[in-house]
C-alpha cells in the first residue's frame, strides 16, 4: 500500500471511524472537520511511527495537512 | 514537540478527573457529612485534617489542566491557519465548532434527562437556553462554551498574534492577571463596596477569564523558532518551579482562605496556580528528546480527552450519589473514595469509547465523543 492509501485508510479507520467513508484526495481535511487539534496530533504520531519520518514541528501547518494530496507530497519531500 | 502536545492533553484530562474527584471529596466531606458524622460534630471542623489536605493536594496538582487544554487548542489555531494565510478560515472555525457542539449538546441533554428522571429537576425554556449557552447543566460543562467562544473569535486573535505577538501576549497576560487578582479583594477581606460583584464579574465561562492561555497557544504555534529554544532552555527551571508551586499553591490558598474570613471559598485560579501551569507547560514542551513518564498512556488519554471530559463527571457524581444512599459510611474514607473515583472517571469513559469504537455504531463516534 502506498503512503497516500495508507494515510487514507488510517484517517477513515481511526479518525473518521468509518472505513467506508468517502474521502477524496483533494478533500479539505480541516474545513470538512475531519482533522481537529487532537486528530492532527494523532496523525503526526501515526506518520512518525508508521513511516519512520520525523515530522518537524515547523512542517505541521495547514499547507501540508490540508488534504491527502498535500500530505503525500509533504511526506515525499520529507523522505 | 507535537507529540508532547498530545501528552500534555493526556496529563490535562487526568488533571480534570483528579480535580473533580477531589471536588466530589469535598462535597462528601462537608455537604454530606450528616450521613456519617454524629449530628453534634461540625463538618467544617474537618478543615485542616489529613483528608482535607489530601484533597487540596489533588486540586493543586490538577490546577494546570484548563490552561493546558486551552494552550493546545490555541496551538491548533496556528496550525490550521498555516504559513500563507492572513488568518484562519471561517470554514475551519465552523467545522471545529460543529465537532465540539454536537457531542456537547448530546451530553448536556443526557445530563438534563438524568436530572429530571432521578432528581426531579425542572427546566423552563429560559433557564434551559441559559444552561446550554454557558454550560451550567453541570459545573464542569462551562469549558465547552468557553472553548467555542475562543474558536469564534480566533480569526481576530490570529490577526493580533501575527501582527505583533509580543504586545498581544503582554496585553492578554495583563488582562488575565487583572482577572486573577480581582478575587483577591474577597480573599484579603478588603473593605471595598460591592467587592463580591467586582471580584467575580468575569464568569469562568466567558473567554476573557482565560484569554492568555488560548492566545499563548496561538503565539507559540506561530513562533516556534522563538519558543522551542526558550522552552528547552527553561526546562530544568520549569521542573523546580512546578514542584515548588505545589506546596506554595496549597499554602497560598490556605492563607487566602483564612484571611478571607469566609466559611468556604470556591476554588479559583490563583497567582501560584498560573505560575505552576506555565512551568508545567514549559517542562512538557521543553524536554523534547527525553522520555517522559507513562508516555504511551498519557498520549492515549490525550487522544480521547474530549470524550473523557464530557462523560467522566457522570460516573463520579452518580457513583457518589449511590454511595450516599447505599453505604454512606464510606463517605468518611477519602483514601478509598479518591482512587475509586479517579479510576472510574478515567477507565469507564475510555471503556465506553472503546466499546462504541468496536460496535456497528462507530460511524457516529465523532457525534458522540468528538
Amino acid at each position: 500500500m502506498d503512503r497516500k492509501a495508507a494515510l487514507s485508510a488510517y484517517i477513515k479507520q481511526e479518525i473518521m471511524r468509518n472505513p467506508k467513508a468517502k474521502l477524496s484526495d483533494d478533500e479539505d481535511l480541516l474545513s470538512a472537520g475531519i482533522l481537529d487539534s487532537l486528530a492532527i496530533l494523532q496523525l503526526v504520531a501515526y506518520i512518525e511511527d508508521e513511516f519512520g519520518i520525523k515530522v518537524q514541528d515547523e512542517d505541521v501547518v495547514f499547507e501540508n495537512f490540508q488534504s491527502l494530496n498535500t500530505l503525500a507530497n509533504y511526506l515525499d519531500a520529507a523522505k | 514537540m507535537f507529540r508532547r502536545l498530545l501528552y500534555l492533553n493526556g496529563l490535562a484530562i487526568t488533571g480534570v478527573v483528579l480535580f473533580h474527584s477531589a471536588g466530589m471529596g469535598f462535597v462528601a466531606m462537608f455537604s454530606w457529612a450528616q450521613r456519617y458524622l454524629p449530628a453534634t460534630v461540625d463538618p467544617m471542623a474537618q478543615i485542616g485534617s489529613a483528608e482535607y489536605f489530601g484533597l487540596r493536594f489533588l486540586e493543586q496538582i490538577a490546577s494546570f489542566a484548563i490552561p493546558a487544554f486551552l494552550f493546545v487548542s490555541g496551538f491548533f489555531i496556528a496550525v490550521a491557519t498555516g504559513k500563507n494565510s492572513q488568518t484562519i478560515s471561517w470554514k475551519v472555525v465552523a467545522a471545529r465548532v460543529r465537532t465540539l457542539l454536537i457531542p456537547y449538546l448530546l451530553w448536556t441533554f443526557i445530563v438534563m434527562a438524568l436530572q429530571i428522571l432521578l432528581e426531579g429537576k425542572r427546566f423552563t425554556a429560559g433557564n434551559l437556553a441559559i444552561d446550554l449557552l454557558i454550560g451550567r447543566t453541570n459545573e464542569i460543562l462551562y469549558f465547552v462554551p468557553l472553548l467555542i467562544q475562543f474558536y469564534i473569535i480566533s480569526p481576530v486573535l490570529v490577526l493580533f498574534a501575527r501582527k505583533n505577538w509580543r504586545l498581544f501576549l503582554g496585553v492578554t497576560a495583563a488582562i488575565q492577571l487583572v482577572i486573577i487578582l480581582l478575587p483577591y479583594m474577597v480573599y484579603l477581606n478588603l473593605d471595598i463596596p460591592n467587592k463580591q460583584a467586582i471580584a467575580y464579574f468575569v464568569p469562568k465561562w466567558f473567554f476573557l477569564a482565560r484569554i492568555f492561555w488560548f492566545s499563548a497557544g496561538i503565539v507559540v504555534g506561530f513562533h516556534l523558532e522563538h519558543f522551542k529554544p526558550l522552552f528547552h532552555r527553561l526546562r530544568r527551571v520549569g521542573v523546580v518551579v512546578a514542584l515548588a508551586s505545589i506546596p506554595l499553591g496549597m499554602l497560598e490558598w490556605e492563607l487566602l482562605f483564612r484571611l478571607s474570613g469566609e466559611t468556604w471559598l470556591a476554588n479559583r485560579e490563583t497567582l501560584v496556580d498560573t505560575l505552576y501551569a506555565l512551568a508545567l507547560i514549559t517542562v512538557v514542551l521543553g524536554f523534547q528528546q527525553a522520555r517522559l513518564p507513562f508516555e504511551h498512556g498519557f498520549e492515549r488519554l490525550g487522544k480521547d480527552s474530549y470524550g473523557i471530559y464530557l462523560t467522566h463527571f457522570l460516573f463520579i457524581e452518580y457513583s457518589a450519589k449511590v454511595i450516599y444512599r447505599v453505604a454512606p459510611g464510606l463517605l468518611d474514607y477519602q483514601i478509598f473514595l479518591q482512587p475509586f473515583w479517579i479510576f472510574i472517571g478515567l477507565a469507564l469513559p475510555v471503556a465506553m469509547m472503546a466499546l462504541l469504537n468496536r460496535s456497528p455504531a462507530r460511524k457516529w463516534y465523532t457525534y458522540i465523543f468528538g
